[in-house]
C-alpha cells in the first residue's frame, strides 16, 4: 500500500516535451485512470512511475520515499504491459513464480504463494501448460498474477484491454475492478478509452499534449469539465461547444450564438458564472441534455442532417456546416421532420472562457 | 478435370515432375558417382575414363584401408580440436560483441562496418595476410617485443604447436564477425517488453540474460553453431596458404589431407571413400546434435 506523489514532473525527449510539469497525488488504494488521446503523455508518466524512464525534472514519491535513482526492480511496482509480455518460452507456473525465483525466495514460499495466486485467478489447472498459445483472457490474468504474486504496493496497467474485442472488454472491465478490490493496491491505469476510465476508476486524470487537464471522479469530469478539451473528450459524443457573445434578453442573460440564433436564457448558476466574463464565451451542453421545445418556449431552430439509430439511443446531427449540434434521444422519441426546436436543459449548460477554454465558475 | 477435387494438385505434380527429377539428378548423381568410384581403385592415371572404373573394382578395400589409416585419424582429431577451440571462442566473442551492439552508442555504424570487414576478405588473401603477420620477423613478434625485455623472434609457422595456434587465430579473426552478425539478429529479436517485465519482477541483468535472452535465441544459436561447426570442419583455404598443412602434418586437417591424397598421391578411389565416410558421419552427427540441442 502506498501513495504516489508526482511533483513538478517534466519529461523531455531531446527537443520534444512529452510531459509538461505534472503534479498529481494518488491516494493509497486508489484506482486512478490516466486518460487521454495518443501522445498525451500518459504512458510516459506511467513509465516514469515504474522507473523505465527517468524524469527530466521533478520528483516521484511513493509514500514519503523519493524514487530518484531506485531501479525498476526495487520499486515494488507491478506492471501489466499492453501486450502482457508473457514469457512464452516458459510454462504458466514459471511465468507466475518468475519474480519469486529471481529474487531468491525459499522453495516452500514460492510454491505456497504461486499456488495461492493460481487459485485466486483460476489458473491452477493450467500451471504446467506452456504459456504459448493461451487465450487472451488467460494471458491477461497471468500477466496480472505474475505481478500480483510479488505483492507490489503499486500496480500499473498500460492499456491492458486494447488488444481485446469489444464484447470481451466489458467482461474484463468487471474482472479487473473485482481484482483491484481483492488486492487493495494503489492502481494506475493508462487508457485512451473513456468507458474503461469511467467504469473502473475512482478518479480520472485527463491529459492532453503533455498537460494534465483535470483530475476528478468520473462524474465530476463528466458533469463539470475543467475546460473545452475535457468537455469534448469525455462523453460519446462529446459536449456541443459554440463560441458566442453574452447578451441581455428580456428573459435574462443569454448567449448570442450567431448562426444558431440566441440561446435560451442561462440558468442562475451559469448566469452567475458568466457575470465575471465580458463579451465572448464558449457555450456548451451535453447532447444527452437537450429537449424538444414547443413554439412558445425559447429554443434554437436547427435543420436535421443525419439520424444515427444505435439501439436504445438515437443520435441526431443538426445545424449547418461549421455550426453542428448533436443531440441524443431515447429511441422512439417522435421527431418532427425538417426543422427542429431544441433547448438545452438550463442547469446542464456550461460556459467556458473563449480565449483560454477554461470553465467559467461563479466566484 | 471436374470429377476429382485434387486434380489441380495432381496436374501441378505432373507439370513440375521433370524439374524435380532434374534437381534430384543433380543432387544425387555426384553422390552415386562418388559411391561407385569409392568401390574401385580407379584414378585418372589409369588412363580409363571414370565410367570404366569397374575394371579396378576392389569392393570395400578402400573402406578397410581407411579404418587403419593413422594419418587420416590424426587429421580428423586435429580438425575436431580446431572446432572445439575456435567455435566456442567465436561464439562467445560474437555474443559479447552482439550484446554491445544492441544498444546505441556513438560511432556504432563505423564500428559495425569495421567489425564485419574480416568476413568480406577473400580467405586466400587472409591466408597471405596472416602468413606475413606470423613471420619470425613479422608484426606479431614486433608487437610482442614491446612487452618483453628481449626481442621476440618466434617462428610461429615452423613450430608445430604454434602453427596450429596461428591457424586458429586466423580462423577466429575471420569468422567471429559471422557469429556476431547472426547472434545480433537473434538478440535484436528478443522482445524488449519481456526484458522490462523481467527487470520489474526483480531479475538482475545476468538473470535476464540467462532466463529470457538465451532461451529466446536458442534456435538462432543452434543455427549459428551448426553453420560454424560445419564450415570449420571443412577448414582449408586460409590454413593451406599459411602452413600448407605443415610443418610436417602439424596443421593437416581433413580437407588438407584429402587434398594431398587427391593431388599428390592421385588415388581417387580412396579419396572418394574418405569423403563419403566423412559425409555420412558428419550428417548423422549434425542431425543428432541439432536434435539434442533443440530439446
Amino acid at each position: 500500500m502506498s501513495t504516489i506523489d508526482l511533483q513538478h514532473l517534466v519529461k523531455r525527449f531531446g527537443a520534444f516535451t512529452a510531459l509538461k510539469t505534472m503534479d498529481l497525488s494518488i491516494e493509497d488504494g486508489e484506482f486512478m485512470a490516466l486518460l487521454g488521446p495518443s501522445g498525451c503523455g500518459k504512458s510516459t508518466t506511467m513509465n516514469m512511475i515504474a522507473g523505465m524512464e527517468t524524469p527530466t525534472q521533478g520528483r516521484i514519491l511513493f509514500g514519503d520515499r523519493d524514487m530518484a535513482g531506485v531501479p525498476m526492480g526495487r520499486r515494488g511496482v507491478g506492471f501489466v504491459f499492453q501486450n502482457y509480455a508473457i514469457f512464452t518460452h516458459m510454462s504458466v507456473r514459471r511465468n507466475l513464480d518468475y519474480g519469486l525465483r529471481m529474487t531468491g525466495r525459499p522453495a516452500a514460499e514460492i510454491a505456497r504463494r504461486t499456488s495461492a495466486m493460481a487459485d485466486l485467478l483460476g489458473l491452477t489447472d493450467l500451471l504446467d501448460r506452456p504459456a504459448q498459445g493461451l487465450s487472451v483472457n488467460i494471458l491477461q490474468r497471468l500477466a496480472i498474477g505474475r505481478s500480483a504474486v510479488m505483492e507490489p504496493a503499486i500496480f500499473l496497467l498500460d492499456e491492458p484491454l486494447s488488444n481485446v474485442d469489444a464484447a470481451f472488454r466489458a467482461v474484463m472491465r468487471t474482472e479487473l475492478k473485482a481484482l483491484q478490490r481483492q488486492f487493495r493496491q494503489t492502481m494506475v491505469y493508462v487508457t485512451h478509452d473513456q468507458l474503461e476510465a469511467m467504469t473502473m476508476a475512482d478518479r480520472i486524470a485527463v491529459m492532453d499534449h503533455g498537460v494534465l487537464q483535470q483530475v476528478g471522479t468520473p462524474l465530476q469530469v463528466y458533469n463539470t469539465p475543467a475546460n473545452t478539451f475535457v468537455a469534448r473528450f469525455i462523453g460519446s459524443p462529446g459536449m456541443n461547444l459554440f463560441t458566442g457573445r453574452l447578451t441581455q434578453t428580456a428573459a435574462g442573460l443569454a448567449v448570442d450564438l450567431g448562426p444558431l440564433g440566441i440561446s435560451p436564457p442561462l440558468g442562475d448558476a451559469q448566469a452567475a458564472a458568466a457575470n465575471g466574463a465580458k463579451g465572448d464565451v464558449i457555450y456548451g451542453f451535453r447532447p444527452e441534455e437537450v429537449a424538444l421545445a414547443d413554439a412558445d418556449h425559447p429554443a434554437m431552430t436547427l435543420p436535421l442532417t443525419l439520424t444515427e439509430r444505435i439501439g436504445a439511443r438515437t443520435i441526431l446531427h443538426l445545424g449547418t456546416p461549421g455550426a453542428e449540434v448533436r443531440a441524443v434521444f431515447q429511441s422512439g422519441t417522435p421527431f418532427p421532420p425538417g426543422q427542429m426546436r431544441l433547448a438545452p436543459a438550463p442547469a446542464a449548460v456550461r460556459l467556458f472562457d473563449a480565449a483560454s477554454g477554461t470553465a467559467l465558475q461563479a466566484a | 478435370m471436374s470429377d476429382a477435387p485434387d486434380t489441380g494438385a495432381k496436374l501441378g505434380f505432373r507439370l513440375t515432375l521433370p524439374a524435380q527429377l532434374l534437381v534430384l539428378f543433380i543432387s544425387v548423381f555426384p553422390l552415386l558417382m562418388q559411391l561407385y568410384i569409392s568401390l574401385t581403385d580407379w584414378s585418372p592415371l589409369t588412363g580409363a575414363a571414370w565410367p570404366q572404373a569397374w575394371q579396378f573394382w576392389n569392393t570395400f578395400d578402400n573402406y578397410i584401408h581407411l579404418i587403419g589409416d593413422a594419418r587420416l585419424w590424426s587429421a580428423l582429431g586435429r580438425t575436431m580440436f580446431i572446432i572445439a577451440i575456435c567455435v566456442p571462442i567465436e561464439f562467445l566473442l560474437g555474443l559479447g560483441l552482439a550484446t554491445l551492439f544492441v544498444d546505441d552508442f556513438p560511432g556504432k555504424r563505423v564500428a559495425y562496418s569495421i567489425l564485419i570487414a574480416p568476413m568480406m576478405v577473400v580467405p586466400a588473401v587472409a591466408g597471405y595476410m596472416f602468413f606475413m603477420l606470423f613471420q619470425s620477423g613479422g608484426p606479431v613478434n614486433d608487437i610482442l617485443s614491446w612487452f618483453t625485455p628481449t626481442p621476440v623472434a618466434v617462428a610461429w609457422l615452423s613450430a608445430p604447436d604454434l602453427a596450429l595456434a596461428a591457424v586458429m587465430v586466423a580462423d577466429i579473426w575471420q569468422w567471429t564477425p559471422l557469429m556476431f552478425l547472426i547472434l545480433l539478429a537473434g538478440l535484436v529479436g528478443v522482445p524488449a517488453d519481456q526484458l522490462k517485465a523481467a527487470a520489474l519482477l526483480g531479475a538482475s541483468p545476468w538473470q535476464r540474460f540467462v532466463s529470457i535472452v538465451i532461451p529466446r535465441m536458442k534456435t538462432i544459436i543452434i543455427i549459428a553453431l551448426a553453420i560454424r561447426v560445419i564450415e570449420c570442419f571443412k577448414i582449408f583455404d586460409t590454413l593451406f596458404i599459411m602452413t600448407g598443412g605443415g610443418p610436417g602434418v602439424a596443421t593437416e586437417t581433413i580437407s588438407v589431407y584429402v587434398y594431398k591424397v587427391t593431388t599428390n598421391d592421385l588415388i581417387w578411389g580412396y579419396v572418394a571413400a574418405i569423403a563419403l565416410a566423412i559425409l555420412v558421419v558428419l550428417s548423422v552427427a549434425a542431425v543428432w546434435a541439432m536434435k539434442r540441442m533443440a530439446r
